[in-house]
């Protein structure tokens, strides 16, 4: 694993149905940094995530990842290095069982059977899910579902981890070992997220979106307590922010 | 009107299986050159979608019954033939591994009978012809109705040739027919109904679901024409075999007028007719007393089991203690005490390649 | 409906132990157990007796396997009903006597009505003892190498894998219109169509969420199932015995061979 930049140049993109999903996008991620991607429900995240690796063509403007432009021909070398965590685990977890969901990315990209087996055995170990192993996914708790989805984006040994609403579903002690796990990692983070108060925790740095376009973009601390800011693209201030800075 | 295994002989449920592996495996080579990667989960997605469906009822409008949806024209709307075909073949695995529903020899027969006409000839041959490309609500409920209707009564018929032809129903070809296929009349129109309701809220909710699917269906079009011709040959024959008993031999007798041909009567010849008898694939087809008594006198002692009375109870005599003895091994087998296999062996043995 | 889908979990729990049986190759026991329905149903229509001792079949692995009998004798008699409309005319069409129960006359029409039911608790028997003695998961990667097609294969366990998701979503959306509608159970047609229509438009969401998350993990058209152990000499073994067995079940009539033993040794 080798933290890598992100860089994200005046992008534009329109679904068939004719919504304006964004609507020229800048941005740069530093290697090894965790950053907040917030705003409302169509803002554009999601849509953003899905350049990142490839899933959607860049239409007009220009994604980098590391030294290489995300094209058609390089969208496979963005899938090794992005490892995409999606918001809900059961679109995730699709194969019979747990190990095997972990050894699917490992065996398209090629491995050979033994590095296979112990990259799913270092990914179930890194999340603490080794006991579950055999199980079927749709027996897991949610939090177990989670921490097993992250554990098949790493067993691709992906540089940089992105992950949208990592925190839903989760029940309190879930999400919990869900704050600590993301602040383990030395990847480059993208974390697109309702939860401000998961924010304050595991992310040194917001961007806000709204719209489509980038309107914030600042250290966690001055951005989220900015209440004008937040109250004017849907958001709120985080409570954890109002006890660090009571009234 | 899934067919159970113990209805269907190997002969019927064997040639089935034949032409429906053929047919998914004719699909499956197809599917792989197509560009639609997204495919795969699709169809999963869209198998489990019919399977919760099939699970809730509806009331018929106009009557007080309820029905449900089978789905097979649904998927062939939704997917076109071959996906839906693949589709229609792992709903019907499902239920014959989990429920039952359905056997495993006769995986084949149901394949055919609720994968193959809605698949192949309702949706290709009836439904796009009828609703076209771009269809109003119109045209998609006469469609889906004149569809499901003649995909259920092709269906049915396929289940009265295959339960005839395997012999193990008395039933007399002609009254199965009669009671079957008005049965599934009705059958086919709920299942008309149901689609077309289901068809016209997706296009209205999301036009953009279809799209894709508007594809023509890729099996070459002669195949159902071939398997239509078939299916008719197979009608007459089997009505052929049921107003002639034993119509081979019935018809070799009259061509060579000569008895003696059809049964030999030499030790050897009786030996092996015996031992052919107890291999037979094919049971003996159960005809009324009165047709049996046409056939040639010669047949008579091997068309029916010999029965005596010593024969009889040792018979009932041996099943039931049989069947003793495999309860007494079930619960001796379930008191030999289980060696699980060791954390260390588990992991040794998951790491070879 | 709900009793179903956790027979369905219950079924799929019970493929996931770990006996002797459940270790053997899905390959081995799916030919065997397509072996055996082919002899079961190769006998001739009015057979009883000759039957009897091919129970000792799914017996046998339901036993070994360590599976309660009570769930799969329930399904077994959930689906006669549905199976055996067919065979429960024969008593009215077939009455040519062909045995007798002392004086009483026995009709074709009963026995082959009983043959069929003895057929049908061992072809259900062993085709329910395949499935909870081997999981979904296995079976289809046994099918993959027998030569069963990748794309059936994959889009099978697909389906499998939905099938909860989809129907915990069913029914979910389900129990929101009984609300609204003081608890009638049944739907009218209007009411199902929009109910089947949402499903149906959120399970194609869902498949594009599937495969963009497939994607995602380098799919290329390909699913790939992590080789398991090879098949060994159990594996053989028990093809070969199962296969020995049946055949001597079919050449003779075993159980009669038994009823003979019993009543002339003790007359």
């Amino acid at each position: 694993m080798n933290p890598m930049a992100i860089e994200v140049r005046n992008l534009f993109f329109s679904y068939p149905d004719g919504t304006e999903a964004l609507r020229g996008v800048s941005l740069n991620i530093e290697p090894g940094s965790a950053v907040a991607l917030v705003g409302g429900n169509g803002a554009g995240k999601s849509t953003l995530l899905l350049h990142l690796n490839g899933y959607l063509p860049v239409e007009r403007g220009e994604v980098r990842i590391g030294n290489t432009r995300i094209t058609r021909e390089t969208a496979a070398l963005a899938r090794k290095a992005v490892g995409m965590v999606f918001q809900n685990p059961d679109d995730q977890l699709f194969m019979p069982t747990v190990a095997e969901d972990v050894a699917f990315g490992p065996l398209n990209a090629g491995w050979p059977a033994a590095e296979v087996q112990r990259q799913v055995a270092s990914a179930l170990a890194r999340v603490g899910m080794e006991s579950v192993r055999d199980r079927p996914p749709y027996r897991l708790s949610a939090g177990e579902k989670r921490a097993v989805a992250i554990a098949t984006v790493l067993a691709m040994s992906p540089d940089i981890l992105v992950m949208d609403e990592p925190s839903s579903y989760l029940d309190p002690r879930a999400r919990r070992r869900l704050i600590t796990l993301l602040r383990s990692f030395d990847h480059t983070r993208i974390v697109a997220t309702h939860d401000l108060e998961m924010v304050v925790e595991v992310c040194s740095r917001v961007i806000v979106m709204d719209a489509g376009r980038v309107v914030a973009d600042g250290p966690v601390g001055d951005v989220l307590d900015n209440e004008e800011l937040m109250l004017a693209h849907g958001l709120e201030r985080p409570h954890i922010l109002r006890h660090h800075h009571p009234h | 009107m899934h067919m159970a295994d113990a209805l269907v002989s190997p002969a019927v449920g064997g040639i089935l299986w034949a032409v429906s592996g053929g047919l998914l495996a004719f699909c499956a080579r197809d599917l792989r050159k197509t560009p639609r990667d997204n495919l795969v989960p699709l169809m999963g997605v869209l198998g489990a979608f019919v399977f919760a469906v099939q699970m809730i009822n509806f009331t018929i409008p106009g009557t007080g019954s309820s029905g449900h949806l089978g789905g097979g024209l649904l998927l062939a709307i939704l997917l076109g033939p071959n996906p839906a075909f693949l589709v229609l073949a792992s709903i019907l695995t499902v239920q014959a591994f989990f429920f039952a529903d359905g056997g495993l020899l006769t995986l084949g027969c149901n394949l055919f009978n609720l994968g193959f006409f809605p698949a192949f000839v309702a949706y290709p041959l009836l439904y796009r012809p009828i609703a076209g490309t771009s269809p109003d609500p119109a045209q998609i409920w006469t469609a889906s109705i004149i569809a499901a209707i003649a995909g259920l009564q092709l269906g049915a018929f396929g289940v009265v040739l295959e339960t005839r032809l395997s012999g193990l129903s008395a039933l007399p070809f002609q009254t199965f027919l009669l009671v079957m296929l008005p049965i599934h009349l009705a059958i086919g129109a709920v299942e008309g109904i149901a689609t077309a309701a289901i068809v016209t809220f997706v296009i209205k909710a999301r036009p953009t679901v279809f799209a894709s699917s508007s594809e023509p269906g890729t099996l070459r079009p002669i195949l159902p024409g071939l398997a239509l011709a078939a299916l008719l040959a197979g009608g007459a024959a089997s009505w052929f075999a049921s107003t002639h008993p034993d119509g081979l031999e019935w018809s070799l007798a009259r061509i060579t007028g000569n008895k003696e041909m059809i049964r030999p009567a030499s030790e050897i010849h009786n030996q092996l007719a015996h031992l052919q008898e107890r291999t037979a694939f094919l049971p003996d087809y159960g005809f009324r007393p009165a047709q049996h008594e046409t056939t040639p006198a010669a047949s008579e002692t091997s068309a029916w089991p010999a029965v005596n009375a010593g024969t009889s109870l040792a018979g009932i005599v041996g099943g039931i203690v049989t069947l003793a003895l495999a309860g007494i091994a079930g619960l001796a087998l379930k008191a030999i005490p289980l060696r699980h296999k060791t954390a260390e062996q588990s992991r040794a043995g998951g790491e070879h390649p | 409906m709900t009793a179903s889908w956790h027979d369905l979990a219950r079924m799929e729990e019970l493929g996931r132990m770990d006996t002797p049986i459940h270790r053997l190759d899905a390959r081995a026991k799916a030919v065997v157990t397509l072996a055996f329905i082919g002899v079961v149903m190769s006998f001739p229509r009015l057979t009883l007796s000759a039957l009897t001792p091919l129970l000792l079949y799914p017996v046998f692995l339901l036993s070994a396997g360590r599976i309660p009998a009570r769930p799969i004798l329930k399904k077994i008699l959930v689906a006669t009903p549905f199976a055996l409309a067919v065979g429960l005319f024969n008593p009215l069409l077939d009455r040519q006597p062909v045995a007798a129960i002392g004086p009483v006359p026995v009709s074709g029409g009963w026995v082959s009505l009983l043959s069929i039911l003895i057929r049908f608790l061992l072809t259900s028997g062993a085709a329910l003892a395949l499935v909870a003695c081997t999981g979904m998961h296995r079976l289809g990667a046994g099918l993959e190498r027998i030569g069963v097609p990748r794309i059936f294969v994959s889009q099978l366990l697909f389906l499998h894998r939905y099938l909860f998701v989809i129907s915990d979503e069913a029914g979910t959306m389900r129990r929101a219109v009984e609300i609204r509608s003081g608890g009638n159970r049944t739907l009218r047609l209007r009411g199902f169509a929009s109910l089947a229509g949402q499903l149906l438009i959120r399970s194609m969401d869902r498949a594009d969420r599937v495969y963009r998350a497939m994607v995602a993990r380098g799919f290329d058209g390909q699913i790939r199932i992590p080789r398991e152990t090879a098949f060994g000499w159990r594996d053989a073994a028990f093809i070969a015995f199962s296969l020995a067995f049946f055949a001597a079940a079919r050449l003779w009539n075993l159980a009669e061979i038994l009823g003979r033993l019993c009543t002339e040794t003790f007359p």
